[in-house]
């Protein structure tokens, strides 16, 4: 019996699992395109723009809207943060597969400026396309992705990688990500001192009838965008916007990210996401949950404890099937 | 009778007195119908009367040092020992292993590596961890990894088909205003403190949190595992409030130490 719990599915192998899953999964899709938001994972090629105006659903008691549960984004994974659907360029399992025309997968995850791309320094997008270039032989540490040794997701990656769950509570908003946890403060104080650098950076946040904005400073800079290298530096400025559509379903996380260090520019990522909700199957990413054991039945959706860094022995492991320890 | 009714009321006094010069805005708001309060109404509480924890917590004991009274020594500052009774009642077997963790333990201290701290190792660590709290669950941030901890407060009951967690899986029910939490399902990965008092994966642990008064928490925990106890065991700590102006916990995913000067790509 021991063996057989050491053996169960855990985070660590999942993850390192999906790195060699997800770009095929992601192709599938284009091929059978899915609608619903009712089972198994769920990719869309586009996805409705949502307006910042009143809140009319549930509120928690301390008037925040009620924006409980666990939710996912809809495009894809954190393989290219451009091209979301394109999978990793350079992967040498789908080398030969031929993607079809761009405008048949989901737009840029860079929705301003309208070429979809992050408006690079000339030496950012070197360091970028260098890092892209090493992806599948990291010959140096600075090649290898930090997730991928269980670094947090960090500020905007932990939306695009895994479900997540959202627990509100008064002066709070609480993210329980797949690698990494996320605090956001509604009690008006100030940042943290300068010096302090993280990586899930410090948020100060409010709401604004069905939006809640955030303001994301302190951030180290350390947790890349995607497997395709983009990146900021510790002295990024991030103003997000996470709006929530009337019927409590979808929301759109749109962030304005300033950094003179790395960027010509300011710009502009959007990532939409949907709620899962007992209705759905459990897909062991988007949604990774249980149902809670209820003497009366009630049905109760549960998040397992989430364990990286202690599990990770390596995608080996993963592969030969043997027990995590 | 008499005497007994002049005690309480005595007793309420003082408390009153003693709140007054703790608690400043909650005795302004009491003023003076504070003598007739009962000391429950003096908590933070839920919507539904249950007592609120939430707030940043931590000891400021020496505990995690050793469990066990102990003199200074190069690595722990002495400690008058935290568990009932003084000595973990180990079964001669494990007393052996915990002899061995104790010579490693500079070494084998899965801390070293950032790990997750276990139950109930998190509570008395020497690092704030915050409690949010609703109805239906307490959720617990420690600082030290980042790592959640869910005490599920809603009747449900542990999972029919369990995993070996790090933290194990905690239920609870309150008795009064005593949250009882019951905790198994834990892996043997964790120690107890930096001295290697250990357990084994039959760990379970029984806690008890109750306020003291609005800023003291009384934190008890009773440990068995006949694999390596001979009895249940129980420890005990108090856990004080974080009241500095604007404090708040600083993520420490400490593990990411030895990786993270690689990025992000400089100019």
């Amino acid at each position: 019996m021991k063996h057989e719990k050491h053996r169960s599915p855990r985070p660590a192998a999942l993850a390192a699992g999906l790195l060699a899953i997800l770009p095929v999964l992601a192709a599938a899709q284009q091929a059978a395109p899915r609608t619903p938001p009712t089972r198994g994972i769920f990719i869309e090629k586009s996805f409705p723009s949502i307006e910042s105006g009143k809140w009319s659903g549930p509120r928690l008691a301390d008037g925040q809207p009620d924006v409980q549960g666990h939710w996912s984004n809809t495009v894809g994974n954190h393989n290219n943060w451009t091209d979301p659907q394109g999978g990793i360029p350079g992967d040498p399992q789908t080398r030969n597969r031929k993607l079809g025309p761009r405008a048949e997968r989901a737009p840029s995850r860079v929705s301003d400026p309208a070429d979809g791309q992050v408006p690079f320094q000339p030496w950012a997008k070197a360091a970028q396309e260098d890092f892209l270039a090493h992806f599948f032989n990291p010959t140096e540490p600075k090649y290898i992705e930090p997730l991928a040794r269980c670094a947090p997701g960090g500020v905007p990656k932990s939306f695009i990688w895994h479900g997540y769950e959202i627990r509100q509570f008064p002066g709070y908003v609480v993210f329980l990500f797949n690698s990494g946890t996320r605090v956001i403060h509604l009690d008006g104080k100030p940042h943290l001192p300068a010096a302090i650098k993280l990586w899930n950076a410090d948020s100060r946040g409010h709401w604004e009838g069905n939006t809640l904005v955030v303001d994301v400073t302190n951030n180290n800079g350390k947790a890349l965008f995607g497997r395709t290298g983009e990146f900021a530096s510790e002295n990024a400025h991030i103003e997000e916007r996470y709006i929530f559509s009337a019927d409590g379903k979808r929301y759109n996380y749109v962030a304005r990210i300033t950094d003179p260090t790395v960027y010509t520019r300011p710009w502009t990522a959007t990532i939409p996401a949907v709620r899962y909700t007992a209705q759905d199957a459990p897909d062991g990413w988007h949604f990774e949950t249980t149902l809670a054991n209820h003497p009366k039945g009630e049905v109760i959706v549960e998040r397992d404890e989430r364990i990286c860094v202690e599990n990770n022995g390596g995608f080996g492991n993963v592969a030969t099937g043997a027990p995590a320890r | 009778m008499t005497t007994t009714t002049t005690r309480r009321a005595f007793g309420l006094a003082l408390l009153c007195a003693t709140l007054a010069t703790a608690l400043p805005p909650l005795a302004g708001a009491a003023g003076n119908t504070a003598a007739k309060a009962p000391r429950a109404e003096r908590i933070p509480r839920l919507a539904n009367g249950k007592p609120d924890f939430s707030g940043i917590w931590q000891t400021t004991s020496a505990a995690d040092y050793d469990l066990e009274p102990h003199a200074t020594r190069k690595d722990a500052p002495p400690g008058p020992g935290i568990v009932e009774g003084d000595a973990i009642p180990y079964l001669p077997k494990a007393l052996e292993q915990r002899r061995r963790n104790f010579e490693a333990r500079n070494s084998a201290d899965p801390r070293l590596k950032c790990f997750t701290l276990g139950v109930p190792r998190g509570i008395y660590y020497p690092e704030p961890f915050q409690i949010f709290q609703r109805e239906r669950d307490l959720t617990l941030l420690f600082q030290f990894g980042h790592s959640v901890r869910t005490i599920h407060t809603n009747g449900t009951d542990h999972p029919k088909v369990p995993n070996d967690w790090w933290l194990g899986d905690s239920r609870a029910r309150w008795e009064g205003d005593t949250l009882v939490v019951d905790a198994k399902h834990f892996n043997d990965e964790t120690w107890l403190d930096r001295a290697g008092n250990f357990h084994s994966d039959a760990l379970h642990v029984v806690e008890r949190w109750r306020y003291l008064d609005a800023n003291t928490i009384e934190y008890k925990a009773t440990l068995d595992d006949p694999q390596v106890y001979s009895r249940p065991w129980t420890l005990g700590v108090l856990l004080h409030r974080h009241r500095e102006k604007n404090f708040q916990l600083i993520e420490n995913y400490c593990y990411t130490l030895d990786y993270d000067p690689h990025y992000p790509p400089k100019p």
